[in-house]
């Protein structure tokens, strides 16, 4: 990469760290202008192109770090300025170094100082950038690491107090790295030496985890967040309480629409055979109020042959024959008819059972394919609740009103037992 | 249930995109097949009217969705090798082609265990569900089976739309 730059401003790094340990007594100040000294020494040293005006929003006591318009008048007033600036300036621009390495010598720092910028501004800058929450936790493990070089050259250890408040912005860095960054940063800084090679490790972007693992990991979480959001909008009774649940209703509701889709494509036949006319032997498996009566019928304009379930509940007929529709209408059928039972139009099922003695059920039976549509919404039922909303949807389509029986001459198929 | 003479506000949407082919592809089976009147069809020749035409629905909106959709080709890919494993055994009832609707997928199984590494970061074996429902899922991971998914759950409901309104209109 290019090292010689890098070294240069380590080496002035050091020396400012050095500097520094004079003026450590000021750890506690709030003026933060020995930062701004840094960054002069450092990009002056490095001989850096002027970045854009940069201002940290807690103004320091100098104002704001204006590199550019600093850069130019040297202030090298060491003094009186806030330490923990100087380390989060320190440790950031050690990152930044680090950085340096990888990209472009140019931007590089320029990065470095836009984000310590970004870093002084405000901690509880969102993570939203990224960068700047990511800066608050390398800058405090490289405050670590300055702490550790400072304590070796005998400084005080307050430094290690003032990491913390800086660290306001959340923190995904990876610690470790940092923390390694951190001691090879002390390390250098600890020792004369260059110590080039252990600091320009390769290294990502200053306030981001240097480990393009995390980064990459971030990303993927964030997309699958969003396309998952998407989704839910698109399937209904989305609760979103969580991303398991979520995608259970996700499964379910494609299920649910391509057996929709494979019954639909059976009533579209228009003019098809007569699928065969069993008539419903009606054999009330369950006990229950469960109308079970399938009959097969299709007339000439369009059929719509469906196994629904209305009644009070989804037996488990029912629910096989949901099953075994979405496998093979075929053997959905022959299942019915070896139940001896059968589809057949709603119409001719509320005609049926009009004539019989379950008044009360007809009135369901015909009702109840609309009283379904908003009991069977929360789809408790795996399998059967498909069959059901199938239902429930022909239904609504069918009539609208309240008067499904004879409404529009439509067949749909209702299994009920009389 | 929206009346059927509603024509679709955009022509160029997958809505009319799909109408279009579906009920082209409708008068092809009907033609294919006329002999097909309330008395003739067996049981058989019925399911396999039905699948037919479940076919050509879903070809259609895989058409109509375009071949930019990961899923989209997929589908189209396993019809047309069904179709031509179909063809190969001609003479069969129609569960044949379900039959050998399997072995088109079984190609694609192997990936599966490529991918189940990614299925354990969100939602576990669900996205293998999820995977094997929505065509050509299995050789995609999470994200871009979620995009795939958001983008067949429309065209699902589109079709469904059409093909009820279709109904609805023959039905009156």
């Amino acid at each position: 990469m290019q090292p010689p730059p890098s070294s240069r401003e380590i080496q002035s790094m050091n020396s400012l760290l050095g500097s520094s340990e004079i003026s450590h007594h000021d750890l506690h100040a709030t003026a933060s202008a020995t930062s701004d000294d840094f960054f002069h020494q450092m990009m002056l040293s490095a001989a850096l192109p002027p970045w854009p005006g940069l201002t940290p929003a807690n103004a320091n006591a100098n104002g704001p770090i204006d590199l550019p318009a600093e850069l130019a008048p040297s202030k090298h007033e060491a003094s009186g300025v806030g330490f923990h600036r100087f380390d989060e300036t320190a440790a950031i621009l050690a990152s930044r170094l680090r950085n340096h390495q990888i990209g472009n010598g140019g931007s590089k720092p320029a990065m470095m100082v836009h984000q310590h910028q970004m870093l002084l501004m405000p901690h509880d800058v969102a993570d939203g950038s990224g960068q700047v929450g990511h800066g608050g936790g390398s800058v405090q493990a490289l405050y670590d690491g300055f702490a550790g070089s400072l304590h070796a050259s005998g400084q005080a250890p307050n430094r290690t107090q003032l990491f913390h408040p800086p660290q306001g912005g959340a923190t995904q860095a990876a610690p470790p790295n940092f923390a390694a960054q951190a001691v090879a940063s002390a390390s250098t800084a600890g020792g004369p030496a260059p110590a080039q090679p252990k600091q320009q490790r390769v290294r990502a972007r200053r306030g981001q985890a240097t480990d393009p693992h995390s980064i990459a990991e971030r990303l993927r979480r964030e997309r699958i967040a969003e396309r998952m959001k998407a989704l839910q909008e698109l399937v209904p009774d989305a609760n979103k309480t969580d991303k398991a649940s979520m995608l259970d209703e996700i499964i379910d509701y494609v299920k649910f629409l391509q057996l929709q889709v494979k019954v639909l494509s059976v009533s579209r036949l228009g003019g098809a055979a007569a699928v065969a006319p069993l008539m419903a032997a009606v054999s009330s498996e369950r006990g229950g109020g469960n109308c079970v009566q399938a009959g097969a019928r299709r007339n000439g304009s369009s059929g719509g042959d469906q196994a629904a379930s209305t009644g009070d509940g989804l037996t488990a007929a029912e629910h096989q024959v949901a099953k075994l529709m979405e496998e093979d209408m075929g053997s959905a059928m022959q299942y019915l008819q070896g139940k001896g039972l059968c589809l057949m139009p709603i119409s001719l099922a509320t005609a049926i059972s009009a004539t019989t003695s379950h008044g009360s059920r007809n009135a369901a039976v015909s009702g109840s394919s609309h009283s379904h549509v908003p009991a069977l919404a929360p789809n408790g039922e795996g399998p059967a609740s498909p069959s059901v909303s199938v239902l429930t949807v022909q239904s609504a389509t069918l009539g609208n009103g309240p008067g499904l029986d004879g409404g529009s001459g439509r067949d749909a198929a209702s299994v009920s037992k009389p | 249930m929206k009346n059927p003479q509603r024509s679709p506000t955009n022509p160029g949407s997958v809505r009319s995109r799909f109408t279009q082919v579906f009920l082209q592809s409708l008068l092809r089976i009907r033609k294919h097949s006329p002999a097909s009147s309330s008395s003739s069809s067996s049981l058989g020749e019925f399911l396999k009217r039905c699948h037919r035409v479940k076919v050509a629905a879903y070809v259609s909106m895989a058409r109509a969705a375009g071949t930019r959709r990961a899923w989209s080709r997929a589908m189209l890919w396993r019809v047309r090798h069904d179709a031509h494993r179909h063809r190969l055994l001609q003479g069969r009832c129609s569960r044949s082609s379900s039959r050998e609707r399997s072995p088109g997928k079984k190609k694609r199984r192997t990936k599966k265990k490529k991918k189940r590494r990614d299925d354990q970061e969100h939602g576990f074996g669900n996205a293998e569900k999820l995977q094997k429902l929505v065509p050509g899922g299995e050789a995609m991971d999470f994200s871009c089976l979620l995009d795939e998914t958001a983008h067949y759950i429309k065209c699902l409901v589109t079709q469904v739309k059409v093909m009820r309104s279709i109904a609805d209109f023959y039905s009156l």
